[in-house]
């Protein structure tokens, strides 16, 4: 869920140094896909893996998925093998995975699977070339070289569409933010850098709080000095129930010196993909645009 | 007899005839135990000095308890003025009952002057201020046990017998009618013993109080005591004159040992041996 | 330390005083807190002072409420080493507020927090009760009793929730005093019960320094021991649940203020009370702002909450406690 990705995002960042020193450049070990005889027992560990897999025809030879890899729903019917935090290793030993992906910053994890003759490979999705980058890698890993050209292709055609629909509109400035925790008066927030930041930028916006990368908290009278025109709060699962959806817009009527909270720009969405680093990054673009630019909706039925 | 505790003094009736302190058959055990007293009965009138002897689990030590309202007797009538200390409103017995326990310690580190004022706490109200009775009231009580001196000083800094004077004062800051001791010279030396029994004979004559002394020392008791009441196995074993109780015969009997009894010239009062030949 | 018996007139002084202090404190705190002077725009101003009021405000309840509860419960299991968390009743507000937030708005949450201390409350009172009486010894193992099982239960939640929520159950623990979304009514309800708390301790102050040199002598000067055991156990516990309720629980300050001012003020509950109110609604508001002016001391990390810089005031603190005062009073007995 949100947080695997946002531990997995801000640990794979730290995960720069340990990587660098290891193996940021995976390997070609034995050429196992080279020409597609042996079919491959892949283990995915991390959701936007798992959807990006699926999305290059490789969902056959995935054999076990993490808790947290629901999408896309032919996944769900896949043995699961805990996650990056508590990982069943007799399920694994018994699934006989040849291939592991997984975004962690826990090296243990990767060494532990590759103790047991696991080939491990850790990616990166923090911001959007680290994501394309990572589909590359699985398409080397897996000889699937031209699928994962024709889905970076289709990804950035995606991205484009969104670009030309929003170009020469305004553009206001967007602060994406995550609800707050219970008794905390802080708020987690998409910094310069990170892939909504892009996805922001692809939606014709200009990120409120670039002063910080990656996913600061802020407290409340740092937003008001960004006075952001538009806020988005990206509730899913749980934080997504109606009761909790209205806790988090009385939270912010009461700061009405924000454009967005005069304006009442205020706007809570709830669909996952919207920070998902993966196949669906277009979907998201294109769903922050019409967002940000109510005129959007307008043109198109 | 009114059963309310709450009404003032002046609304219940007490008992008009019977002694100041009054007790009568009294019995009482701790919890599931043996009996501590099995029908203990005595009379104090006003204005005595009643010393209170026995051997050690005779049961002197619950009979104060009792008679400051801390336990309930299982059977039997305790009357301090004619009321039952549970008929006192809250306070008031304290008002009129002052303890001095024996020995003190405390967690705390009060001055003399605090510990003195604490015993105006029956006269305080509800949040405890202190006015110009309750200063004058202390003031008086340091001067009576000569530890003045001391106001200032935390208690804990002062020796054994300053403190017991000083818990002395407390219980005379009360400003009591009947002040109870449990063994007040247990831990001091000769000076401070005479010291102490002179004030509580000071006490009687100046203000009227009436003492009741719970004591192991025969002596000091037979010196200064208007009355010695003997207990033994819960029960009055003598009660009298000290020249009355202090014999051999009776000492024999209650403390299981052999003294020797003889009489002082100068006092006329009966001093108690020891037997060491035998 | 004192010379003068205390009058109605000099306690009045007394309070004054202290309310003084805090009124200069947390004005001081408002303007600091708010960063007057970085604002241009009139709203701008408004919405940061609403907040750094809202921070002010509650570190006042909550800072009072804690200390005043630490007070009381020295005084009754006799112990200077109580905090107001002893008997258990933080366990139980955290578990009611963090299983709550498992299922229900946040709204809603410090409901069953208040309703966690409140049970822990009658299950001390039925394990540590003998015959209507309640005993220090008896309450305190009772304390340690609820303590260990609450924190056990709270790592098993901790244990079957989803990675994300474990970050904030454990966020939660820590004691944090602003918030996004102000709760102005909770903070009332709990200046309410710290205010009443103030009132009732006022009246049992007496008590309660008889109580601290001897129960038995206490009874015999007009306390009535057991009632005075009673309401303090049930007033403590209640307030202390409810600020845990809406803070989460900040530790240190009901151990720290009433031994800092017992080193002011001496050992009379009379001052201490009024001054561990005031002065304890002051300190946290200190420790408030100490954590607000830390914002950005040490990037990228956030500040730490509050409850973690008084945890971290108290470790030292306690060390000195046990070195100087402890040794006296120990040499005492």
């Amino acid at each position: 869920m949100k947080a695997d990705r946002h531990i997995g995002m801000l640990a794979a960042g730290l995960a720069l140094l340990g990587l660098a020193l290891g193996c940021s450049e995976p390997e070609p070990a034995s050429p196992a896909g080279g020409g597609g005889e042996r079919p491959l027992r892949i283990l995915s560990l991390t959701p936007n893996v798992t959807e990006i897999l699926f999305a290059m025809g490789l969902g056959d030879q995935v054999v076990g998925r993490s808790t947290w890899c629901n999408e896309p729903s032919e996944a769900r019917a896949l043995p699961v093998v805990g996650d990056t935090l508590h990982m069943n290793l007799n399920q694994v030993i018994a699934l006989k995975p040849t291939l592991a992906f997984l975004i962690t910053g826990r090296e243990e994890v990767a060494r532990g699977l590759e103790a047991r003759g696991v080939r491990t490979v850790t990616l990166r999705s923090d911001t959007l070339p680290q994501m394309f980058d990572s589909i590359r890698v699985i398409g080397r890993e897996t000889g699937r070289e031209d699928a994962a050209r024709a889905l970076v292709a289709r990804i950035e055609s995606d991205l484009a569409a969104v670009r030309r629909r929003v170009a020469g509109l305004a553009r206001p400035r967007v602060l994406f933010a995550f609800p707050m925790t219970v008794g905390s008066a802080r708020i987690m927030v998409a910094g310069r850098g990170t892939f909504v930041d892009a996805l922001l930028e692809v939606a014709g916006a200009e990120n409120a709080y670039p002063d910080r990368a990656n996913w600061p908290t802020v407290s409340p009278q740092k937003v008001i000095a960004a006075a952001p025109d538009v806020i988005l709060v990206h509730a899913v699962g749980d934080e997504g129930a109606p009761d909790r959806v209205e806790a988090i817009r009385r939270a912010w009527t009461g700061w009405t010196s924000i454009p967005a909270v005069a304006g009442g720009r205020v706007h809570i969405l709830t669909e996952p993909y919207l920070t998902i680093p993966g196949p669906r990054v277009g979907l998201a673009a294109e769903r922050l645009a019409e967002t940000i630019h109510p005129e959007l909706q307008e043109r198109s039925p | 007899m009114a059963q309310n505790s709450r009404s003032p003094i002046t609304e219940t009736v007490p008992r008009a005839d019977g002694p100041y302190l009054d007790v009568r058959d009294l019995a009482f055990a701790y919890g599931a135990g043996p009996p501590v007293l099995r029908g203990l009965s005595l009379g104090v009138e006003r204005g005595r000095f009643v010393a209170l002897l026995g051997p050690n689990g005779s049961g002197k030590t619950t009979l104060l308890r009792i008679l400051l309202g801390l336990l309930a007797p299982a059977s039997g009538e305790v009357r301090i003025a004619g009321l039952r200390p549970a008929d006192y409103p809250a306070g008031a017995l304290a008002r009129r009952v002052a303890y001095v326990p024996q020995g003190t310690s405390s967690v705390l580190a009060f001055t003399v002057l605090e510990t003195v004022l604490m015993g105006r706490s029956p006269h305080t109200g509800a949040l405890g201020f202190e006015g110009a009775g309750d200063w004058h009231a202390a003031r008086e009580a340091l001067r009576l046990t000569d530890t003045e001196r001391f106001a200032e000083r935390n208690l804990e800094d002062l020796s054994g017998g300053e403190r017991q004077r000083v818990v002395i004062a407390r219980a005379l800051a009360q400003e009591p009618d009947l002040i109870l001791l449990d063994e007040p010279t247990a831990f001091l030396d000769i000076k401070h013993q005479q010291a102490i029994h002179r004030l509580l004979v000071r006490l009687r004559d100046e203000q009227g109080m009436t003492v009741l002394c719970v004591s192991h020392d025969l002596n000091l008791a037979s010196a200064y005591a208007d009355d010695v009441v003997l207990i033994s196995n819960g029960r009055v074993a003598a009660a009298g004159t000290p020249a009355e109780v202090l014999r051999t015969d009776v000492l024999e009997t209650v403390y299981e040992t052999r003294v020797r009894v003889e009489c002082d010239e100068v006092t006329g009062r009966p001093y108690v041996l020891p037997r060491p030949e035998d | 330390m004192t010379l003068q018996p205390l009058s109605a007139r000099r306690y009045a002084v007394t309070v004054l005083a202290w309310l003084a202090l805090w009124l200069v404190v947390a004005a001081a705190a408002l303007v600091l807190g708010a960063r007057v002077w970085v604002w241009e725009s009139g709203p701008q101003l408004n919405d940061a002072l609403r907040d750094a009021l809202y921070g002010v405000a509650t570190a006042s309840v909550v800072g009072g409420a804690l200390a005043l509860a630490g007070l009381a419960f020295q005084a009754l299991l006799r112990n200077p080493l109580a905090s107001p968390y002893i008997l258990g009743v933080s366990g139980g507000a955290s578990l009611g507020v963090i299983l709550s937030s498992l299922f229900v708005s946040v709204l809603v949450q410090p409901i069953f927090g208040f309703l966690g201390a409140l049970v822990t409350v009658g299950t001390v009172y039925a394990i540590a009760q003998r015959r209507g009486r309640l005993e220090p010894y008896t309450l305190l193992l009772s304390g340690v009793i609820l303590n260990a099982f609450y924190a056990a239960v709270i790592m098993l939640t901790m244990g079957l929730v989803r990675p994300e929520t474990r970050g904030d159950i454990a966020y939660w623990m820590m004691g944090n005093i602003g918030r996004f979304d102000l709760q102005w009514g909770l903070v009332g309800v709990v200046a309410v019960l710290a205010v009443g708390a103030a009132v009732v301790f006022a009246f049992l102050a007496k008590g309660f320094n008889l109580i601290a040199v001897g129960e038995e002598t206490a009874g015999t000067l007009g306390v009535r021991v057991e009632r005075v055991r009673h309401v303090t156990f049930v007033v403590a516990s209640l307030v202390t649940g409810a600020a845990v309720a809406l803070t989460g629980p900040i530790g240190f300050v009901g151990l720290i203020v009433p031994h800092l001012l017992r080193m002011v003020v001496g050992p009379d509950h009379r001052r201490l009370v009024p001054a561990s109110f005031f002065f304890g609604a002051t300190f946290l508001v200190l420790a408030n702002l100490a954590t607000g002016l830390l914002e950005g001391a040490v990037a990228p990390f956030p500040p730490p909450p509050v409850g973690v810089l008084t945890a971290m005031c108290g470790g030292p603190f306690f060390v000195y406690l046990l070195r100087t005062r402890w040794r006296r009073t120990a040499e005492v007995q």
